[in-house]
């Protein structure tokens, strides 16, 4: 049951890719965010730009059907080298980039210390192990060629580097909306990037099939409001980009993370009195929130959300 | 002497000649209509008077007042734009100038509570698009039709239409018409939310003028003030077991599905389609004389003596 | 030379206080022949005002003794805890809560129109009211204001009504004045204004309320309508209404109420007055 869903998930993901790589690619946009610190809007997943002396690290590459504008955009725009990519978790719309970026740096031969011969510093494409090993699994997820996988992963809970003179820290988010996510927080520019654990026009994705839970999809939300400080009256300070949608900050997050609270805490209740995923589903646990979060376009509809947080719940 | 006389000539030109009314100064706002709501606060299940749809009405039947505690990130949220123009605060209004031309740019609003500010664009720029931030007062621009200021509203944080649940979504917008009258001030505010109302919410307020008034500081810090069990709790009733939805009815004598809302309940028909209140009362026994003389302060007992 | 610099500075001056008249502001209103007329905006049709304010005020019969939010002196609350509907039906006092100083308040539907070109009629279904607005001479405005309605107004040894006597007038705006002529005085921005203004002076006491708080025979009524379009098509009106009731009233009492104009009066259903 569990493969027919993650096989079904995996066939929804891709069904939308596809669409989106078959009509005509949306113009990009670009916004400053904070200090350093920007956001590319329009290639599939929200593209976050730190850029410096250092040169350009980007969280996440959008879809691969954008890459092309994408890479024109940061190259016209941004001074330096793309050295760096973080992939906030694995899903096409976010690592679709990966292979065209790498392409471009031309991935050359190094030495056994791991410099280049030229003296060019190589580009570096990080994520989560988790990401790494369904990426290169092709059981999950999209395939990239071996140069666009995140092959500098890390497994611990957190890791640090310094890049244009600001610390930039990678959390990882066990078991959120997926096993692999990474929020990036910049201190100096008071940026926290979420990825899809924040989705502010619409439910989380919260993808079981990929390792999602909504337990860690709180834990996660909850960080994201600890690292967060607002401005004057609540409002502004600390700015967190999500996967998709517009800027937010603290105060965005709140109302996100308890959206997800009661919707859980009514599904648990419901599961307490025995019900059936199809009787969860009728009993409509989200319908006050579905005319907040749920438009046409939307790729998680209620019914959907529902049954993603009824699987996190009753998985064993 | 004469030379001088024309130096100050120059000193002051003419300038043309547009329609606009000052709305500058600083205003005390009138609680002469809902003033239990709009200071003590409203009672938990009273959606009175709101074209609220069933998404709103469970919001507002889930609401647990505990979570503006325990939630700390909600003890010191301020108004949305829309709401401050209703609830508890005085204002002042300040004109924004270019400083080169001295051209009305803006009209800026602080309120003392919570120091909630708005700018009201009058300068023809255009709202920003989808990606741009929300904040509590919006994105607001204006422009006048004779004496009437008429002010369009964007890009709201998510906010509330009343005090006890009932959300206004950050899909919302809102429209307000202001008219000066001498020392008075009415604002009409119209608030379309297409998530959580069937029509549009309209509601007037007044304002005096009141030159004297000092506004000061009002810096909210949050604390611990009721802990909380664990990171994953919010406050909140689940479908069907909030204890409190009746009060309102039972406290003010009034038909329960009155308290309900909905855009059916506000119309003069209704009157006659309105059920009797399962509790009937004859005699007011709360929030009677709120607002007046010693009660200012909206104690529940009434200070005069009860009527017979 | 200082006579040559002087000419100079004046004609620039001149020069100037011309050519910064801009384009033509809005004109300075000539007396309008007629209220008609005069109006800027059109306030005629049928009007509905949802209840979004005040509900357990308005939209029921409030209990008696809650007077919340009305500015009351303290020798008005033995009137209002002694109100007794039966008394008042039995002395023919059922319109006694559908005064002008509270009957657009009442949940109800108005019907407006031209009655003459100085008369603007307000028919109320609720307790089958007529307001006539009458669009007078200054004189007589004046005397409205004053509240010496007998002597003043064109008709004599008026008796008191529920409506009373109502004046009206387009609300003058204020005529643009180019400066840079007279040392200290700029320039001032003129204003237009589309505002019904309507003083009304000559009432029998009544109520506020329909539980019976009161106002009195001294009282003046002030009431600005103001007519507004909302995007979505929609066409309403707000009438700031401002109860000066020197007897019972500590200060003036100030309410608002928003009317949307409806496609026809289909729905205009006259009722007759009601003490309960």
């Amino acid at each position: 049951m569990m493969r027919m869903v993650s096989a079904l998930g995996l066939v929804a993901i891709l069904c939308a890719v596809t669409a989106a790589q078959q009509s005509e690619a949306p113009p990009l946009r670009v916004y400053p965010v904070q200090g350093a610190v920007s956001v590319i809007a329009g290639a599939g997943g929200n593209v976050v730009v730190q850029n410096g002396k250092d040169g350009t690290l980007l969280v996440d590459t959008g879809l691969a059907a954008s890459a092309g504008p994408l890479a024109a955009e940061v190259r016209a725009r941004y001074r330096g080298a793309v050295l760096w990519i973080v992939n906030t978790h694995l899903h096409p719309d976010h690592v679709g980039g990966n292979d065209a970026f790498a392409q471009a740096d031309g991935r050359k031969p190094l030495d056994f210390l791991g410099a280049r011969f030229d003296g060019t510093q190589p580009l570096k494409i990080i994520a989560h192990s988790n990401v790494l090993a369904r990426l290169a699994s092709a059981a999950n997820g999209p395939r990239l060629s071996d140069a666009g996988l995140p092959r500098d992963e890390y497994a611990t809970p957190f890791k640090d580097l310094r890049f244009n003179d600001e610390p930039v820290v990678l959390h990882h988010e066990p078991r959120a909306h997926t096993d692999g996510d990474t929020i990036v927080y910049f201190p100096k520019s008071d940026v926290v990037v979420a990825g899809d654990i924040f989705t502010p026009g619409g439910y989380p994705f919260i993808d079981v099939a990929n390792g999602g839970s909504v337990a860690g999809e709180i834990a996660a939300l909850n960080h994201i409001l600890d690292l967060t400080v607002p401005g004057h009256t609540q409002e502004g300070g600390t700015s967190v980009v999500p996967g998709h949608g517009r800027l937010c900050d603290e105060a965005d997050v709140v109302e996100y993370r308890d959206m997800v609270v009661i919707v859980r805490d009514r599904v648990q209740d419901l599961i307490k009195k025995g019900m059936t995923l199809d009787q969860v589903q009728a009993a409509a646990p989200s319908r006050d929130y579905d005319s907040e979060y749920v438009t046409a376009a939307s790729f998680v509809k209620g019914a959907d959300f529902v049954a993603a947080v009824y699987r996190s719940l009753t998985a064993k | 002497m004469r030379v001088v006389l024309a130096a100050l000539l120059l000193a002051f030109p003419a300038a043309p000649a547009f329609a606009q009314v000052d709305v500058s100064g600083a205003w005390a706002s009138l609680y002469h209509e809902d003033l239990p709501e709009r200071l003590p606060g409203p009672e938990l299940g009273d959606y009175m008077g709101l074209p609220i749809n069933d998404a709103a009405r469970l919001r507002g039947d889930s609401y647990d007042a505990d979570r503006i505690s325990i939630v700390q990130e909600y003890q010191c949220r301020p108004h949305g734009g829309d709401y401050q123009m209703r609830g508890l605060s005085n204002m002042r209004i300040d004109p924004v100038l270019d400083p080169v031309t001295q051209q009305l740019v803006a009209w800026h609003t602080r309120m003392g509570f919570q120091e909630m500010e708005r700018t009201i664009w009058m300068d023809g720029r255009p709202h920003p698009d989808d990606m741009a931030p929300h904040t509590w007062s919006g994105f607001s621009t204006g422009t006048w039709q004779n004496n009437m200021l008429n002010v369009r509203t964007t890009h709201l944080k998510e906010n509330y239409v009343r005090r006890n649940g009932i959300p206004r979504s950050a899909n919302a917008t809102f429209t307000e018409h202001w008219v000066r009258h001498g020392t008075y001030l009415t604002v009409t505010t119209v608030i379309t939310d297409p998530a959580l109302l069937t029509e549009p919410l309209v509601r007037s307020q007044t304002w005096v003028l009141d030159p004297g008034q000092r506004m000061g500081r009002d810096i909210c810090e949050y604390g611990d003030e009721v802990p909380r069990e664990r990171r994953d709790y919010v406050p909140n009733h689940l479908p069907g077991t909030n204890p409190f939805l009746h009060e309102v009815a039972d406290w003010y004598g009034l038909p329960f599905e009155a308290t309900r809302g909905g855009a059916e309940t506000l119309y003069p028909e209704y009157r006659s389609k309105m059920p009797k209140p399962e509790k009937p009362k004859l005699v007011c026994e709360r929030y009677c004389t709120c607002g007046v003389g010693a009660n200012a302060v909206c104690l529940l007992a009434p200070t005069a003596p009860r009527p017979r | 030379m200082r006579r040559a610099c002087a000419i100079v500075a004046f004609v620039t001056g001149l020069w100037q206080g011309l050519a910064a008249q801009g384009p033509p502001g809005p004109p300075v209103p000539t007396p309008p022949k007629s209220g008609r007329e005069g109006a800027l905006v059109d306030f005629t049709g049928t009007w509905v005002s949802p209840v979004m304010e005040d509900y357990r005020w308005r939209m029921v019969t409030p209990l008696k003794g809650d007077a919340a939010s009305i500015p009351y002196r303290q020798d008005a609350v033995a009137i209002i805890n002694a109100w007794n509907p039966a008394k008042d039906e039995a002395a023919g006092l059922q319109c006694k809560a559908y005064g002008a100083p509270a009957l657009l308040r009442i949940p109800g539907r108005l019907r407006i129109s031209w009655q003459d070109d100085n008369t603007l009629k307000i028919e109320a279904d609720q307790g089958t009211q007529t307001r006539l607005l009458w669009f007078t001479s200054g004189a007589t405005r004046a005397g409205a204001a004053r509240g010496v309605s007998a002597v003043a107004l064109a008709k004599a040894d008026v008796k008191p009504t529920w409506q009373g006597q109502s004046i009206a007038r387009w609300e003058a705006g204020q005529a643009p004045t180019a400066g840079g002529f007279a040392l200290g005085t700029s320039a001032r921005w003129g204003s237009r204004s589309q505002s019904l203004e309507v003083v009304t002076t000559n009432l029998r006491d009544g109520y506020l309320r329909k539980n019976g708080v009161p106002y009195s025979d001294k009282t003046t009524l002030t009431e600005y309508f103001d007519r507004f379009s909302e995007p979505d098509g929609q066409e309403w009106f707000t009438v700031t209404t401002i109860v000066n009731d020197p007897v019972h009233l500590a200060t003036p009492f100030v309410t608002t109420t928003d009317f949307r104009r409806e496609p026809n009066d289909a729905k205009f259903s006259p009722v007759p007055c009601s003490a309960r």
